[in-house]
This record gives structure tokens, C-alpha cells and sequence, in this order.
């Protein structure tokens, strides 16, 4: 099995770096606007926000569960930050109190799944509207603006030269980390055995529901600094941000190679998916395509994400058959 | 032999027990809610009031139904939302555009749309073994972009539906309206399927333990697919009837029912496990849903604790599942295969 997954998952990912390649040189035909430094660095704000949110989700769903509240973990934590704004806290003591707020409310998820076994579509399809109802009564229908400009230098300002962007930063550094942690570490290697047979990895000592809980609370810290770069990134803080981005992340995430039943997957793959939709995004963008196509796109997008593996198995199936037949004959 | 079976008998009647003692439960705190709101305000208590929750719960009931029967199958349908929309807009447009339709043509029009569009959703999952959730998100997204794309930013208001159809929703026999009367009946003969039918059965079986219903011989492919066709179906009357409710059909007309529908389904006792719960309880879920709606107005609460209360519901009613569950014997929820 592991030689198979061995096999199997890196020719995925070249399979993703060719994508990527095809939908750049598509997108530079588009418009020769495209191929400048300042213009692809400017378009990896849009995928920086559900880029940490499929990084978060990418743990979860190595364990075997999902976590789709996390859109509106994030809307608690712009709204948090805002009520500390305006209450006169420094971005400094803000943005740690809004992680482990993110924190708490992933650890909620997870202590509701791991700890009572409930199952975790359920459990996150509710706490997804109780969060975001929580983020509109505490922050009310009107958005915050007032925002100093200390709180907006996550999002707005660049690095090295004035060229890349802080946010970008924030993101390959979570990356890196994240993929130090399910890659490296004892930690990552439970959370992919989890995924793949949960009572073999309890007889084996693995402590499954505490795993699965700081999966969780990664997720949701990630979700955290994800409120962080949208602040900095839109400057506003209300109830319905990042409504809806749940099903770009979900994409990402299955488009990237992670088995969503669990157990098999890379992170690498993830980040590549997310260069990928980026960039079709972008292309999409600058082709002028509505937002509805994009999303027609999206979804397409995912449905073939997972129906990638039946596909493959399909094919491998028949092409089993007919060697058969060939060795037969 | 005759212990053994007498044992089977008597645990059977001990979950038809818990099952039903899940719908009183329901009642009960609908009776609760109901109290408690006469209590608080004096307008709920009210022959109109009381009329404008069963109306306004009506169609939320068609489409906790339509919910439930796919989640009795132990799969999930977020698409619900979406067809509902889909259906509606179209039917609508050609309405609008084609004035002399006949009735009886033009109610088929919606239901064959959503027969489609949960035909596609039962194929990816069934056929395309695609986790439920992740099909119908895709779905989702789709149908509601074609929508979209198709209405070019438009809307149909409800001076170019035709006069006999607004006229029809607001219709009353005996001071019932005709919208609660439809959906109490389609409530009723989708129960009695799922009840008294072979089919109907099966799809409890397929739900409640894969497993053993393939050695019995099931085909649990057609039998999850039938779910989502009859889910695509009932979305689509579910569409229509909110469409003409409203008047007004917008693109986005329906969006965020995928959760109102899952919450009334759950709350009214319809495990996410597969194979527990009947479509009566959904529909009182839908009729719980509408009271708390009704009552939060009246009391002049934000609209935003409504997604609050609901999303903390669900989790509340999943937690109340997996305690009854647990308290059968813990059969479904620790020794479900995954």
C-alpha cells in the first residue's frame, strides 16, 4: 500500500505543476499584462485567505473528518479584531487574542467530533452557522472600517524591495510549517494513520481524540491568522466575510490529492492546487469572466477532483483487463 | 429460535419506541416554544399568526422531506438550495414568457427540472462513488452559477406570472390555506412510501446498514440514486411554490436552504447516520424552525440569532442522536464502516 501511495501521489503533483504551467501560459495569452512580477505576485491575494484555510482543513481531512466552519471561524476572528480595534488594543496584543480565539473555536469542532464521536459534517455544518450568526450579533449588521493602519499592514504592505507581498510571506511560512509538521514529525505520521484505520491506530497508541482535536485547533488557529490578512487585505470587519469561500477551499484541498475519507494525501499537493486555482482565477480574471462562470468553473473543478481517483482506477481497471486478455491470448 | 426472535421483536419495538418517543419529543417542544412565545407576546397566539408559521413552514417542510430521504440513504444533499433556485427560475421565466401555458403542464415543468438535477447528484454519488458532500457542493456551486449565467442579471417579478397562479397560493378552503394543505400532503404520501413500500424500505435498509442489505441482495447504487431523484423532485415542487409565495424570482431566490432544510431534518429527529427517522419528523422540524423564526420577529430579536439558534440546534440535535444511539447500544455510531 505505501509503495502504491509512494507511486501514485508525485506523479499527481507533476501532473498539477503541468496544469499550472498550461493555465499560466493560457492566462499570458490572455492578456500581456500577465507575465509581469508585480502581477502575479499582486494575484496570489486572492488564494492567501483560502490557501491558510485549506492548510487548516488539509490536517482535519487527513484524520478522516472535515471542518467546514472554517469561512466563519474567520468571520469571528475579523469581528474579535475589530472589537479589540476599536477598544484601543495595539495590533500586537489583537492578533494573538484573535488566533487563540480562532483556536478555541476549531477546539470546539474537534471536541465535538473526537471527544463525543459525533460525526463532523453535522457537527461543522452547525457550528458553521452558529459561528457566523455569533460573528453578526457581536459585530452587528454595519461593518467596521476604522481599522488604524497598523492592523493593515498584514495585508496591504510588501517585502524585499517592495515586491512581495507580506500576506504571501504569512502564507509560505505557514506552509513550510505545516508541512514540517505532517511530513516530519511523529505528529503528522498519526494523523495520516488515523485517517487510514482509526482502531489500529488506537491499539497501536496512537491517542486518536486528542490528535484529532489539535487538528482542529490548528485549523482554526490558521483560520485566525487568516482573519488577520483579511483585515489587512479589505480593511473591513462584518459578519458575512469570507462567506461562500468554503468551496474554493474544499476544491483546493481535493484537487490537491488529499483523500477526503482520509489517510492518504500531501501538503505539497495542496499548495500546488493552490497555485493552480490561483492561477485560473487569475486567467479567469483577466479574460473577464463573471463571477458565476468562475464558480460554474470551481465547481466543475471539484466534482473532477474527486472523481479523479475512480477515474484513474476505472482506467487502470481496463487497461489490467486487456493486458490480461493480451497474456491470454 | 423462538427467544432469539422473540429478543429481535422486542428490540425492534424498543427503537419503534425511542423512534416515536423522538417525534413526541419534537412535539413537546414545539408545545414548549408555543407556550412560552403566547406567554411573551400577545400576538402569537393568534388565528393569523398561527396561519402565517404553517404557511411560511410549508414549503420549508417539502424541502426538509426532500432532505431527509436522502439522509436516510447516510448521504447529505447541499445542493438543495441551489435546485430549489434552479427549478424556479426557469419555470418562472417560461411562465413569464409563454402567458397561455396550461396549469397542469406547467407544474410538470419544475419537477422534471429538479428529476434532472438530483438525477445528476444521485449519479456522481452513486455511481461515481463521490462522498455526498463534496458532490453536492460541486453541484451546488454549478447549478446555482448556471442560473446566473443564464439569467444574465434579470429577475421575473411577479406581474409577468400569470394571475391564476398568484391567485392559487393565496387561496384558502375553510380558512386553511392551500400551500399548508399541499404540503401536508405530500409529507404524508412521501411517509407512506418510505413506510408501507418495498422501495421505501429498502431505502431505510441501504442507510441503516449497508452492509447486510448487500448481502440481502440490494443494489444500494439504485436505491441512493431513486433517493436523490425523489429529493431532485420534491426540491423542484418545493422551488415552484416558493417562487410564487415570493413573487418575485430572483437568482439567488432559495440560497441558504440547504442548511434550513438539514437543520429541520435533524431537528426533527432524522439521524445524519442514515436509516433512523421518518419524514413526519422533518416536517414538524420545518414547523419548529417557522415558530422560532415567528416568534424571534415578534419579539423583535436580531434576524442573526436565527442562524445562530439554528446552526446550534443542529449541533444539538446530532448530540441528542448520538446519545439515543448510544443508549440503543452505540450500533450505529461506533461500528458504522467508514
Amino acid at each position: 500500500m505505501s509503495m502504491r501511495t509512494r507511486t501514485a501521489i508525485p506523479t499527481w503533483e507533476l501532473v498539477l505543476c503541468v496544469l499550472i504551467v498550461a493555465a499560466g501560459v493560457w492566462s499570458s495569452k490572455l492578456s500581456p499584462y500577465y507575465l509581469s512580477i508585480d502581477q502575479i505576485f499582486e494575484s496570489t491575494r486572492h488564494f492567501i485567505i483560502p490557501g491558510l484555510l485549506a492548510l487548516g482543513l488539509a490536517m482535519v481531512v487527513s484524520t478522516g473528518e472535515i471542518d467546514i466552519s472554517l469561512a466563519s471561524i474567520v468571520a469571528v476572528g475579523t469581528v474579535a479584531l475589530s472589537k479589540l480595534a476599536a477598544a484601543g488594543f495595539s495590533i500586537y496584543v489583537a492578533a494573538p487574542i484573535v488566533i487563540v480565539i480562532g483556536a478555541l473555536c476549531g477546539t470546539l469542532n474537534g471536541v465535538l467530533v473526537a471527544r463525543y464521536g459525533l460525526p463532523s459534517l453535522a457537527v461543522t455544518l452547525g457550528t458553521m452557522g452558529a459561528y457566523r450568526g455569533l460573528a453578526f450579533i457581536v459585530g452587528s449588521e454595519v461593518g467596521y472600517t476604522d481599522f488604524d493602519d497598523s492592523f493593515l499592514w498584514i495585508g496591504s504592505e510588501k517585502l524585499f524591495g517592495d515586491i512581495v507581498p507580506i500576506s504571501f510571506c504569512v502564507f509560505v511560512t505557514a506552509a513550510i510549517g505545516v508541512w514540517l509538521l505532517m511530513h516530519r514529525t511523529f505528529f503528522g505520521r498519526h494523523c495520516f494513520s488515523i485517517g487510514l484505520n482509526p482502531d489500529a491506530s488506537w491499539f497501536a497508541g496512537v491517542e486518536v481524540v486528542k490528535v484529532k482535536i489539535r487538528t482542529y485547533a490548528l485549523a482554526g488557529a490558521l483560520a485566525g491568522i487568516a482573519a488577520l490578512v483579511w483585515v489587512g487585505q479589505y480593511g473591513s470587519a462584518r459578519g458575512d466575510n469570507a462567506d461562500g469561500s468554503i468551496l474554493f477551499v474544499v476544491t483546493a484541498v481535493v484537487l490537491g490529492g488529499m483523500d477526503i475519507n482520509g489517510g492518504r494525501g500531501t501538503i505539497s499537493g495542496v499548495v500546488l492546487s493552490l497555485l493552480l486555482l490561483g492561477t485560473i482565477r487569475n486567467g479567469m480574471g483577466l479574460a473577464n469572466f463573471g463571477g458565476p462562470t468562475q464558480t460554474v468553473v470551481l465547481g466543475v473543478l471539484l466534482v473532477g477532483g474527486v472523481l479523479r481517483p475512480a477515474l484513474a482506477a476505472t482506467l487502470a481497471r481496463l487497461r489490467r483487463h486487456t493486458s490480461d486478455k493480451q497474456a491470454g491470448a | 429460535m423462538s427467544g432469539a426472535i422473540g429478543a429481535v421483536g422486542a428490540s425492534r419495538q424498543f427503537t419503534k419506541f425511542v423512534l416515536r418517543m423522538r417525534e413526541t419529543g419534537v412535539l413537546v417542544f414545539l408545545a414548549i416554544l408555543g407556550i412560552a412565545f403566547s406567554l411573551l407576546t400577545s400576538t402569537f397566539f393568534t388565528v393569523q399568526n398561527i396561519t402565517a408559521v404553517a404557511s411560511s413552514a410549508a414549503i420549508l417542510a417539502i424541502a426538509a422531506c426532500a432532505q431527509a430521504i436522502v439522509l436516510l440513504t447516510r448521504n447529505l444533499d447541499v445542493s438543495v438550495g441551489s435546485m430549489m433556485g434552479f427549478a424556479a427560475y426557469l419555470t418562472a421565466d417560461f411562465a413569464a414568457t409563454h402567458p397561455g401555458i396550461s396549469p397542469i403542464v406547467l407544474v410538470f415543468i419544475p419537477m422534471g427540472i429538479g428529476l434532472v438535477l438530483g438525477t445528476i447528484n444521485g449519479l456522481l454519488v452513486a455511481y461515481g462513488k463521490v462522498q455526498a458532500l463534496i458532490a453536492t457542493l460541486g453541484t451546488m456551486s454549478l447549478y446555482r452559477g448556471l442560473i446566473y449565467i443564464y439569467a444574465h442579471g434579470q429577475e421575473v417579478t411577479s406581474s409577468r406570472l400569470p394571475h391564476w397562479l398568484l391567485g392559487f397560493i393565496d387561496a384558502r378552503i375553510s380558512g386553511i390555506p392551500v400551500l399548508v394543505m399541499l404540503a401536508v400532503g405530500i409529507v404524508v404520501v412521501v411517509s407512506l412510501f418510505l413506510q408501507y413500500f418495498p422501495l421505501g424500505r429498502r431505502i431505510y435498509a441501504v442507510g441503516s446498514n449497508p452492509v447486510a442489505s448487500f448481502f440481502f441482495g440490494l443494489r444500494s447504487e439504485r436505491i441512493v440514486l431513486l433517493a436523490y431523484m425523489l429529493c431532485g423532485l420534491l426540491c423542484g415542487v418545493a422551488g415552484f411554490l416558493y417562487a410564487v409565495r415570493v413573487g418575485t424570482v430572483t437568482v439567488v431566490l432559495a440560497s441558504g436552504w440547504e442548511m434550513s432544510s438539514l437543520a429541520a431534518a435533524v431537528i426533527g429527529g432524522v439521524s445524519v447516520a442514515g436509516g433512523s427517522g421518518t419524514v413526519i419528523g422533518a416536517a414538524l422540524g420545518a414547523v419548529v424552525l417557522a415558530t422560532i423564526d415567528n416568534g424571534l420577529v415578534l419579539l423583535n430579536v436580531s434576524e442573526f440569532w436565527r442562524m445562530f439558534i439554528q446552526g446550534a440546534a443542529i449541533v444539538a440535535a446530532v448530540a441528542a442522536d448520538a446519545m439515543i444511539a448510544s443508549s440503543i447500544g452505540g450500533a450505529f455510531y461506533a461500528r458504522r464502516p467508514r
